[in-house]
């Protein structure tokens, strides 16, 4: 993304002229720190500055990018000096501004205006603030709307299971900044194949970051308990990948093996080829995002008797009078944190299953505020406030059924089709544990796979996952549901939350990391535009 | 008369069912080389579409062919066949039966693209490879609403969703898919 920037009605700090102002953007890390992306130039005499710099920033979907805009008055007396060697406090603050890039991203046309704010007059409420504003405007590079075709196979495989050849796939992921290592893209599972070729993938520029940036290549064998072999892997960037495929050339595999206390990579017999490389400009998440199109975030929480006593400290579901977040309390805030911004109106619909609501029955899906007549709550905020009520006002019971909150969810997508909405949603199930209707739910999910949605179901406690990796497809086989039809597309993500619990947060951004794609495979096979 | 019309007027909706491709065909566990088609039958009747050959497409062949079936309203699911012609004759790969209530009064709203998939399963019902289908349910264009009407003046009311009369004559027994 580049950023450029402008500004109108500024303070005047200057006695004798107008201000000089020049504006230093930061990136907010999750711990508060400020990293300073870059400065623009200094502009003379204006208080309605449009800067010509502009700054790059790489957008990620799977979290919230926070920035910061600060804006100084540049002396006279500096301006011959570079502006990345100017003393910021030597400086006349003239107030600063923050944002989310997702902000500016969901606008039509990419340009958010915010108010200055000058923390000295913050303290002094009764005045009113008159710092003037500030545009951000974001543009995609044409490079990040690129997305690349490859069609990938590999020879000489080894033998990974004891009575039959293995079964391959290959997981490609990037490794940002930090170190984390995120998935991006996934291949079919090829049963009983040691030289397999893969259906073709596709992966924008802006998925792996940059064409130089180096992607992890992994080959699994697949096993249906969810613990897949590594068979080898390959470090590649796109360029690379490139190269390989005009050279026609394979890539030997490799393995981290441990001799003594080292590692050591070993080089494996087996390689991997690139048959097709082609790059094509194609609509990105970003245009549907700018066209129009909104994400519409809906959330369901599991309230079965297995999650244990409420009121005791053991239980998942546990409200923590020091504030703490329980799993289920941290789940819908960091997935929700990075989803309300694609929501326009904020209001999510809200379910809860498992539970015997006053006097009532077990429902299999109540509406987590209690009403008896509208599901839909306001904001994050409203979510936690109905979470809260809910635990109070319901006993938990079982079993554990998905199919009628999958239903429900996706009557709510055909509906909004009906109506002509150009809207995808995200149904968050968060749950402890092992689901009873696996059929029905099957059957639900297959149902719901050629409408506009996704499932992301996060497991919390220490239950046993197993057939929540069934129900994600792209680690098998496609779902079949039980009158042998088989869903159309991939549309669930699972992951187990107990690995965050470190408070990493690379396991909400895996989760989310395979939306855009999959909200991509939706428009795409019905040849939908976004609006212009 | 009334009577006589109701049940011709709506014994039968259209619809436009894309055979587009195929995956892990195999036959006598060997997979599918080359020259595989897709019939499509309607289970009342014996009314069929076929798609053409795919020559080159393997064991996952690709047709992208569009056909246009008439389905009569009391048939309760479409057969979907994958043949494959050889020197000896076409041999059956796998069936599919597609129930007509996966595109007719779902959650879809009508005239909606649907892409449906679909597991095959060979004579003796094990499951051999997918078929990929994109189904489209006609909402006849409204002249012909009025057109009905006309010639059946006493029951006008009732009549309603006429199909489009040229579906039944054109069809011949190797029809491959007419144009829209």
């Amino acid at each position: 993304m580049q950023l450029s920037l402008s500004a109108s009605s500024l303070h005047d700090r200057d006695v004798f002229s107008k201000s000089d102002p020049m504006v230093v953007i930061y990136t907010k890390g999750r711990d508060g720190t400020l990293t300073e992306l870059g400065r623009t130039e200094v502009i003379l005499n204006s208080v309605n500055p449009s800067w010509i710099t502009k700054h790059t920033i790489t957008y990620h979907f799977e979290f919230v990018q926070t920035l910061i805009f600060r804006l100084y008055d540049v002396d006279t007396q500096f301006h011959n000096i570079d502006v990345k060697m100017l003393k910021l406090d030597e400086q006349q603050f003239l107030g600063e501004a923050t944002c989310a890039l997702s902000e500016i991203m969901t606008k039509k046309d990419r340009s958010l205006i915010i108010d200055l704010s000058h923390r000295e007059d913050s303290t002094r409420a009764t005045r009113p603030q008159n710092c003037g504003k500030i545009t951000v405007h974001a543009e995609e590079s044409i490079s990040s709307k690129t997305t690349i075709e490859m069609t990938l196979s590999c020879i000489d495989l080894e033998y990974k299971d004891l009575f039959s050849r293995s079964d391959p796939f290959l997981v490609i992921s990037k490794k940002v900044e930090t170190g984390v290592i995120i998935p991006v893209c996934k291949t079919e599972v090829i049963k009983n194949e040691l030289r397999p070729m893969w259906k073709p993938i596709f992966l924008s520029i802006q998925q792996a970051g940059s064409k130089d940036q180096s992607l992890i290549i992994e080959c699994f064998n697949f096993n249906s308990n969810g613990k897949h072999d590594l068979i080898g892997k390959v470090e590649k960037s796109l360029a690379e990948l490139e190269k390989l495929h005009s050279s026609k050339q394979g890539e030997h595999l490799f393995l981290a093996t441990a001799v003594g206390n080292h590692q050591e990579n070993k080089v494996l017999k087996s390689r991997l080829f690139v048959d097709k490389f082609t790059e094509s400009v194609q609509h990105t998440f970003l245009d549907y995002l700018a066209g129009g199109f909104e994400l519409n975030f809906m959330v369901a929480i599991d309230f079965t008797a297995s999650n244990g006593n409420p009121r005791l400290p053991d239980s998942l579901h546990y409200i923590d009078p020091s504030g703490r977040p329980n799993a289920y309390q941290r789940a819908i805030l960091e997935v929700g944190d990075v989803l309300q911004f694609y929501d326009t109106d904020k209001r999510f619909p809200a379910w809860g299953f498992g539970a015997r609501p006053i006097d009532g029955p077990v429902s299999h899906c109540f509406y987590l505020n209690g009403s008896s007549h509208y599901y839909e709550v306001e904001g994050i905020q409203g979510i936690m406030m109905a979470y809260t009520s809910a635990l109070r006002n319901v006993s938990l019971a079982g079993p554990t059924l998905f199919g009628p909150v999958i239903s429900y969810a996706a009557s709510i997508a055909s509906q909004s089709l009906a109506n002509g909405g150009r809207k995808y949603y995200i149904l968050l199930i968060i749950t402890d544990g092992v689901v009873t209707d696996l059929q029905e739910t099957k059957d639900a999910i297959v149902k719901a796979s050629d409408l506009p949605l996704s499932i992301l179901i996060v497991g919390v406690g220490g239950a046993d996952f197993k057939e929540m990796e069934i129900l994600d497809a792209d680690k098998g086989g496609r779902l079949e549901s039980s009158s042998g039809r088989v869903a159309s597309r991939d549309i669930v993500q699972f992951i187990p939350f107990r690995d965050v619990q470190s408070g990493e947060v690379s396991v909400v951004q895996a989760l989310l990391a395979e939306l855009p794609s999959q909200f991509l495979t939706y428009v795409r096979t019905r040849d939908i535009k976004p609006n212009v | 008369m009334s009577k006589f019309y109701s049940s011709i007027s709506i014994s039968s909706r259209t619809i436009e069912i894309t055979v587009l491709s195929a995956e892990n065909l195999k036959s006598n566990r060997r997979s599918i080389k080359k020259n595989a088609f897709a019939v499509v039958r309607s289970n009342v009747g014996n009314d069929f579409r076929t798609t053409v050959i795919d020559t080159d497409g393997g064991s996952n062949p690709k047709w992208n062919d569009k056909l246009v079936l008439d389905l009569p309203v009391q048939a309760p699911a479409l057969t979907v066949e994958v043949h494959c012609k050889t020197t000896t004759g076409n041999r059956l790969v796998g069936t599919a039966t597609v129930p007509v209530s996966d595109f007719f009064g779902g959650y879809v709203p009508e005239n909606y693209l649907q892409f449906l998939s679909y597991r095959l399963r060979d004579q003796r019902g094990d499951s051999n490879g997918i078929i990929n289908l994109s189904v489209r349910t006609k909402v006849p264009p409204a002249p012909v609403y009025s057109c009905s009407a006309a010639s059946a003046s006493s029951s006008a009311a009732t009549v309603v969703g006429v199909p489009l009369s040229v579906g039944k004559n054109i069809f011949s027994g190797v029809v491959t898919g007419l144009p829209v």
